[in-house]
């Protein structure tokens, strides 16, 4: 009579298993100050500033770049007293005195310096490295063979404490720009953390408004607060916590039911965004981003220019922008975001229109098209329906078969651009870190520029004219000479710009006002209600 | 004895090194490079990409990655993940989590199916048995996702009774809605398998003459029949644990919990090998304890099942 007890003691074992594993997780009380900014993003990959990708909203609170910029794109010296240069190649940069890292180290010309140099040294393999390329010496640290015999560029001097110059490869009266905040990559790092990078990239000890207070840990949120003596403009708010969301439709529903007070919008919900939050809410950003269609330029039967005209012409992207985005995009009519000075806007004037007659008109002097046409691009992202859009609006204004296939992922999509095995036309955006029509242009562009793989595209025209508009005196002229690289490269047309992106972002009731630079809010500068 | 517990240690260990080969070589096969999509949707430059594979290895072949792996998994190292994170640590973080949710969700099948179970049996042909019967079938039609999705806005934002995301809140309060969302499927199972097999038991001769001895019917219900009637829910119960603590990758996904499923799936998009095969391999330990654990229940059960 005591085996029949079976089921029951297993009820018990199981309970008393919960009692104890739970002690094992036991939450923490949430710290609650009201003037603590929740923040609902995604994992870091690296909290240091010359390794993190897709960290920009943690590393730029805990971090001053040396030019700030404001929402019109204009700079102002925020860590730099100046920055300046008679020939547009050699620049001196004097810091601001009084700046301290957060454990109190001064900020010198030194940890700038140092911090470059690391960033740039090849063997580090620093994912921001590229950002330093322009700087006399970066080449040396960076051979295409073997390991490099220096550690340092030799473009780069230190003066004395409070300044040092940095000679540039060829003139670029641009490289203010380059300074603010998204290249993050020209931050400065104190002495302290290369005893143990490792234990820096959990707790990194920066320059700017906020201090870390505790190590991030893996997939926990982790919260900083104001650093007393920053010498910087201080931040309307308290601290910030960051918690990482592994599925960005929770995090939604965390912002809606107010237990986090801001986050980027997944295009998923782009189209209810206003109805569940209201508009005063929903924050729509002009990004510093383009959106475009490349094509397999190394295949004979995408050499073919009228044929992605056509593609171009038959593509109705207000219809596109109302049906996914919600209104919330612009259809694009030139290379680069209308937020980038200077920006050309209708440059690509009737090749960015709609115009069925003028697709089909431009698909026979192709020469037509045969068999499917496949529309690559990477899985996972959210980017289906769009892509089903462009296939259905060839597939009915071209009469041309098309189908929209994804990748995997981003690994296989990049690796099809890499081997040239994509199978046609394909995903292409380009993020600019500063408003310059440079960074969008020299990335996508030119050999050397971080996205040449993602257009297949350069010239030595294009080289040319865009040394002549970095070259320029005034920025005036720069606009003037960055017009003519565009010109040139849409005459040649081989992308097809679709839109200009807005990074869209919900809040909390608290958040009153969301300021925001080049298409992302400036956490420091938050205003929560009372 | 002796011969089929070591039998059974050389079987371990023969799936042990076939899985984890199989699973390596999975990752390894995955197309693209990891390390170029480590950016995201901005490109890597090709001298990282070169140093960075340089540094994870990645340039050797299958085999020797493999074997270095395995070298380094015999003496407790599970490796890193390409942004120099140690596995081993990433996966005592997120264990505690599914362990929990697991346990919870487990109880609940165990608690609410034997309990829906026993009544449907009870009150066979009622409108009682009609009404579990609709409500179990619906519940196991409706995938997980929209359950989840839907709990989450009901109780959590619509009602606020119930947290909406995270473990923050502790245990129970943070697991409740989780588990249960889990849990349905399970004890939806569970009840269908209890009221079969007890409407069988409850027509057998041996209820008739505990009956007729006058026996308590509680009794008769609760330690004849039942018993009698456990071992198809308890099998499907021991297996269903080891689905549970392997981690429930929608649900988990859908209220933010840190646990395994978690993990696995961000490693999987990531082609992290090394994260992948530890978390696979402590998963098969699970399995192969809980199936040892279905054939000790049979024996306690039902003294006429044997494992010689």
């Amino acid at each position: 009579m005591q085996k029949p007890r079976t089921v029951r003691a297993l009820v018990i074992a199981s309970v008393a298993l919960i009692g104890l594993t739970a002690c094992a997780t036991g939450g923490s009380e949430p710290e609650t100050s009201d003037d603590i900014l929740i923040f609902a993003g995604g994992e870091p990959d690296h909290l240091t500033p010359g390794r993190q990708t897709v960290a920009f909203d943690q590393v730029m609170s805990v971090f001053s770049p040396l030019v700030d910029l404001d929402a019109e794109g204009n700079t102002s010296m925020l860590a730099a007293e100046s920055v300046e240069s008679d020939d547009a190649t050699t620049w001196t940069i004097t810091l601001k005195d009084g700046w301290t890292f957060h454990n109190g180290e001064p900020v010198t010309a030194q940890s700038y310096v140092d911090a470059w140099n690391f960033t740039a040294y090849g063997p580090n393999a620093w994912e921001n490295s590229w950002e330093l390329a322009s700087i006399v010496g970066y080449d040396d640290l960076n051979p295409a063979e073997g390991d490099p015999t220096t550690d340092a560029m030799s473009g780069l001097t230190v003066v004395d404490d409070l300044t040092f110059t940095v000679e540039l490869v060829g003139p670029d009266s641009q490289f203010p720009l380059q300074l603010t905040g998204a290249q993050t990559g020209f931050y400065p790092m104190p002495e302290a953390a290369y005893d143990d990078l490792d234990a820096y990239d959990r707790e990194p000890i920066g320059n700017g408004p906020f201090e870390m207070t505790e190590p991030w840990k893996d997939t926990e949120e982790y919260t900083v607060t104001a650093y007393e003596d920053y010498a910087g403009p201080a931040p309307t708010i308290a601290g910030i916590t960051f918690r990482p969301y592994t599925d960005n439709l929770t995090g939604y529903n965390d912002v809606l039911a107010g237990n986090a007070d801001l986050e980027y919008l997944p295009t998923a919900k782009m189209t209810s965004a206003i109805a569940d939050f209201g508009e005063d809410h929903v924050y729509s950003l002009q990004a510093p981003g383009v959106d475009y269609i490349g094509f397999p330029l190394w295949d004979e039967k995408w050499q073919n220019k009228e044929l992605r005209e056509a593609i171009s012409m038959a593509i109705d992207r207000d219809a596109i922008n109302e049906a996914i985005y919600g209104g919330l995009y612009a259809p694009a009519n030139s290379l680069t975001a209308p937020n980038m000075n200077g920006d050309p806007a209708g440059i690509c004037a009737e090749l960015c229109e709609f115009d069925v007659d003028a697709a089909q008109a431009k698909l026979a002097e192709a020469g037509g098209y045969e068999g499917t046409m496949t529309i690559v691009y990477p899985g996972g992202s959210g980017l289906d329906e769009l892509f089903e859009a462009y296939a259905n609006q060839i597939r009915q204004n071209l009469g041309i078969d098309a189908v929209a296939s994804p990748t995997t992922d981003w690994a296989e999509y990049w690796q099809s651009l890499v081997d040239h095995t994509v199978a046609g036309p394909h995903f292409g955006h380009w993020g600019a870190l500063y408003p310059s029509q440079q960074s969008t242009l020299r990335a996508l562009f030119t050999e050397g520029g971080g996205c040449y793989l993602c257009t297949g595209y350069s010239s030595p025209e294009v080289d040319e004219l865009l040394l002549e508009a970095d070259a320029s005196q005034t920025l005036d002229d720069s606009y003037e000479g960055y017009a003519a690289v565009q010109e040139f490269v849409l005459d040649a047309f081989p992308t097809v710009p679709t839109f200009s992106a807005t990074y869209n972002y919900v809040t909390s009731d608290r958040v009153v006002e969301l300021p925001a630079v080049s298409g992302s809010p400036v956490l420091s500068k938050i205003v929560l209600a009372d | 004895m002796i011969r089929s517990l070591s039998q059974r240690l050389l079987g371990l260990v023969i799936v042990f090194f076939g899985v984890t080969f199989i699973i390596y070589a999975m990752v390894f096969a995955l197309p693209g490079d990891p390390i170029r999509a480590l950016g995201g949707e901005r490109p890597i430059s090709d001298t990282t990409v070169a140093a960075l594979r340089a540094a994870y290895h990645l340039d050797d072949p299958l085999i020797v990655q493999y074997l270095r792996y395995i070298g380094g998994l015999l003496t407790g190292d599970f490796g890193t993940d390409f942004l120099g994170r140690s596995v081993g640590e990433q996966m005592l973080r997120a264990l505690p989590v599914t362990i929990v949710l697991g346990l919870s969700a487990w109880a609940l099948e165990i608690i609410v199916g034997l309990g829906l179970g026993i009544i449907a049996a009870l009150r066979r042909d009622t409108w009682i048995d009609r009404g579990i019967l609709i409500t179990t079938i619906l519940a196991t039609s409706i995938p997980v996702f929209v359950v989840g999705v839907s709990a989450q806005l009901l109780f959590g934002v619509r009602w606020g009774i119930l947290p909406v995301a995270g473990d923050k809140a502790g245990w129970p309060v943070a697991f409740i809605l989780p588990a249960a969302v889990i849990a349905i499927y399970g004890l939806a199972v569970v009840s269908r398998l209890i009221r079969t097999s007890m409407i069988d038991n409850l027509g057998m001769d041996y209820v008739r003459t505990a009956r007729a001895k006058g026996l308590a019917p509680s009794r008769i219900v609760g330690v004849h029949v039942l018993r009698n009637s456990a071992i198809p829910a308890v099998t499907f119960l021991a297996t269903d644990l080891g689905y549970l603590l392997g981690g429930a990758v929608v649900v988990e996904g859908i209220f933010n919990l840190p646990g395994i499923g978690n993990l696995l799936f961000s490693a999987i998009r990531a082609h992290e090998g090394p994260t992948v095969v530890g978390i696979s391999t402590a998963l098969i330990l699970v399995f192969l304890l809980t199936s040892a654990l279905v054939d000790f229940l049979h024996t306690l059960l039902d003294p006429r099942i044997r494992h010689d």
